[in-house]
C-alpha cells in the first residue's frame, strides 16, 4: 500500500488516474465549447447582415405594409418607435458593458439580432423605413460589435485558464488551487 | 491591440461612444427631416388654400381669362414649378404650362390614386396624404399639393352653373413646388450635424484616452521599468514618486525590494543572519 506524507493510506491509485484523466476530458471539451462559444457574436453579427439586406430591399418576402396594417391595425407613430430605438441602443449598451465588467458569461447575441429585426418591421409597417434604415443599421453594429467584442473577451481569458489548468493537471495529476 | 491594457480599455468605451452618438444623430437629422418636411407641405397646402381664394371669385363669375391671369402669375413666382386645376372628370382646364391643357389625367397616377383608389373617390384627405414628391421632366425635386374644390352653395344656387348640389368635388387645384431650397437646408443641417458629431466623438475618445494615459497607462509603464530593474538586480537610482495612491504601494514596495537585493549584495554576511543593514531600512521605510 502506497503512503503519502502524512502518512494516511491512499485508497486506490487507479481510481486518481481516472479521475485526472476525467477532468482533462473535462478541460478539453470545455475548451472546445469556449472556442465554439466565442464565434457566437461573429454568427449573430452575420445574421444580422442578412436581416438588414432583406430590410434594405423592403422586405420583399413580407406582404405589403397596407395589407399588414388593414390585419393589425396601425402601427406606432415612427417618433415613438425612434425613442424606443434609442432608449433600447443605450440599455443594451449600458448592459453589455456592465457583463463585460463583471466577467459574465451571458448568450445574448441571437436576441438583439430579434430584437433589431422588429425594429425594422414596426419602420417598415409605419412606411418610415428609407428614413430610419441607417439609425437601425448603426444600433446593430454597435450593439453586436460591443457583444461580440465581450464574449470573445470572455472566452479567450476563460481559453487561457482552462489552458493553465489543462497543463497543471498534466505535471501534477491535480486541479490548481482556485483563484480569488 | 486587444492584448494590451489601453486597447482593452478603449476598444469597448471607443465602440459604445461612437456607435451612440451616430444613432443620435441619425435618428435626431431623421426627426429634422420630418418636421421640416411636415412644415414644407403645411406651407404649401395654405398657399394651395390661398390661391383657391384669390380665384373664387373668378371661379363662380365662370371668367376664365382672369382665372387664368391670375394662375399665370402666381406661377411665375420663384420656386413654383406648376399649378393645374382639372375638373372632376381630371381634364386639366388651366395650367402654367400650355401644353398641358385638356389633357386628361390618369386616375392611378401618384396624386390621383390616394382618393380614386376606391370605387366612390374620397371627398377629403389629410394634410399629409395630401402632398406627393416626385422628380418632374426637367429632372428638379417636387413636393406637389392636391386641394379638392368644393362645391359650395354660391356654386349651386348660381343661375349660371350646372353643378348639382349632390356633386361634393368640383375639381382639384394641383400645385408642386421646387424642393431645392428644403434639400439645401436639409443638407446644411445635416453637415453641421457630422461636424459637431465628429467634435463630440474626438472630444469624448480623445478625452478618455488622454486621462486614461496620463493616469493609468504612464504610471504603468513607470512602474514596469521599475520591476524590470528590480528584476535585472539593477538600483533604482530615484525613489519612485507622482503615482496615483493604487499604484504609489507597488512602487514602493519594488523600491523597498530593490533596497533589499541591493543591502545583501553588498554585505553578504545580512544573507547568513537574515538581516540587512539599518541605512537600507531607513531607505526603505522613506
Amino acid at each position: 500500500m502506497t503512503q503519502t506524507v502524512d502518512h494516511q493510506p491512499v485508497p486506490d491509485l487507479a481510481p486518481q488516474q481516472s479521475q485526472a484523466e476525467l477532468l482533462e476530458k473535462l478541460l478539453r471539451a470545455d475548451i472546445k465549447r469556449l472556442n465554439r462559444f466565442s464565434n457566437r457574436g461573429l454568427w449573430a453579427f452575420s445574421l444580422f447582415i442578412l436581416v438588414s439586406l432583406t430590410a434594405w430591399r423592403d422586405f420583399p418576402i413580407l406582404p405589403l405594409p397596407d395589407t399588414v396594417v388593414a390585419a393589425l391595425g396601425p402601427p406606432p407613430p415612427p417618433y415613438i418607435i425612434s425613442i424606443v430605438l434609442l432608449f433600447y441602443t443605450f440599455s443594451a449598451i449600458i448592459l453589455s458593458l456592465s457583463r463585460m465588467t463583471a466577467g459574465l458569461e451571458h448568450k445574448s447575441s441571437f436576441c438583439h439580432v430579434g430584437y433589431l429585426t422588429c425594429f425594422f418591421l414596426f419602420y417598415h409597417f409605419a412606411k418610415t423605413l428609407d428614413d430610419n434604415f441607417w439609425a437601425v443599421f448603426g444600433a446593430g453594429v454597435t450593439i453586436l460589435a460591443i457583444e461580440s467584442y465581450r464574449i470573445w473577451t470572455f472566452c479567450r481569458d476563460a481559453i487561457a485558464r482552462r489552458s493553465e489548468q489543462l497543463e497543471f493537471l498534466q505535471r501534477t495529476g491535480r486541479m490548481p488551487p482556485e483563484d480569488d | 491591440m486587444f492584448k494590451t491594457l489601453a486597447g482593452r480599455a478603449l476598444v469597448p468605451v471607443g465602440i459604445a461612444v461612437t456607435g451612440f452618438v451616430i444613432v443620435c444623430f441619425l435618428l435626431l437629422y431623421s426627426v429634422i427631416k420630418n418636421v421640416v418636411n411636415r412644415d414644407t407641405v403645411g406651407y404649401a397646402t395654405n398657399l394651395a388654400d390661398t390661391i383657391l381664394r384669390s380665384t373664387r371669385y373668378a371661379m363662380l363669375k365662370s371668367d376664365r381669362e382672369m382665372l387664368a391671369t391670375i394662375i399665370q402669375n402666381i406661377g411665375r413666382q420663384q420656386g413654383v414649378e406648376h399649378i393645374r386645376v382639372f375638373n372632376n372628370q381630371g381634364i386639366v382646364h388651366i395650367s402654367t404650362k400650355a401644353g398641358e391643357l385638356n389633357r386628361q389625367v390618369d386616375k392611378k397616377a401618384e396624386g390621383c390614386i390616394k382618393c380614386h383608389a376606391g370605387a366612390i373617390p374620397s371627398a377629403s384627405l389629410g394634410r399629409m396624404e395630401q402632398a406627393r414628391t416626385f422628380t418632374n421632366g426637367e429632372g428638379r425635386e417636387v413636393l406637389a399639393v392636391m386641394a379638392p374644390i368644393y362645391n359650395e352653395p354660391e356654386c349651386f344656387n348660381a343661375r349660371c352653373h350646372v353643378h348639382p348640389p349632390s356633386q361634393k368635388v368640383l375639381g382639384t387645384l394641383d400645385i408642386g413646388l421646387s424642393r431645392e431650397m428644403l434639400l439645401k437646408s436639409l443638407a446644411a443641417i445635416r453637415n453641421q450635424m457630422i461636424v459637431f458629431t465628429v467634435m463630440i466623438l474626438v472630444l469624448t475618445v480623445g478625452g478618455v484616452t488622454a486621462l486614461l494615459r496620463r493616469s493609468v497607462f504612464l504610471p504603468l509603464q513607470k512602474l514596469r521599468r521599475l520591476a524590470e530593474q528590480v528584476e535585472a538586480g539593477e538600483h533604482p537610482e530615484a525613489h519612485p514618486s507622482h503615482f496615483p495612491r493604487e499604484l504609489d504601494r507597488i512602487a514602493q514596495c519594488l523600491y523597498n525590494l530593490s533596497q533589499k537585493n541591493y543591502s545583501t549584495e553588498e554585505d553578504p554576511a545580512a544573507i547568513e543572519k537574515g538581516t540587512v543593514p539599518k541605512d537600507s531600512l531607513g531607505a526603505a521605510g522613506e
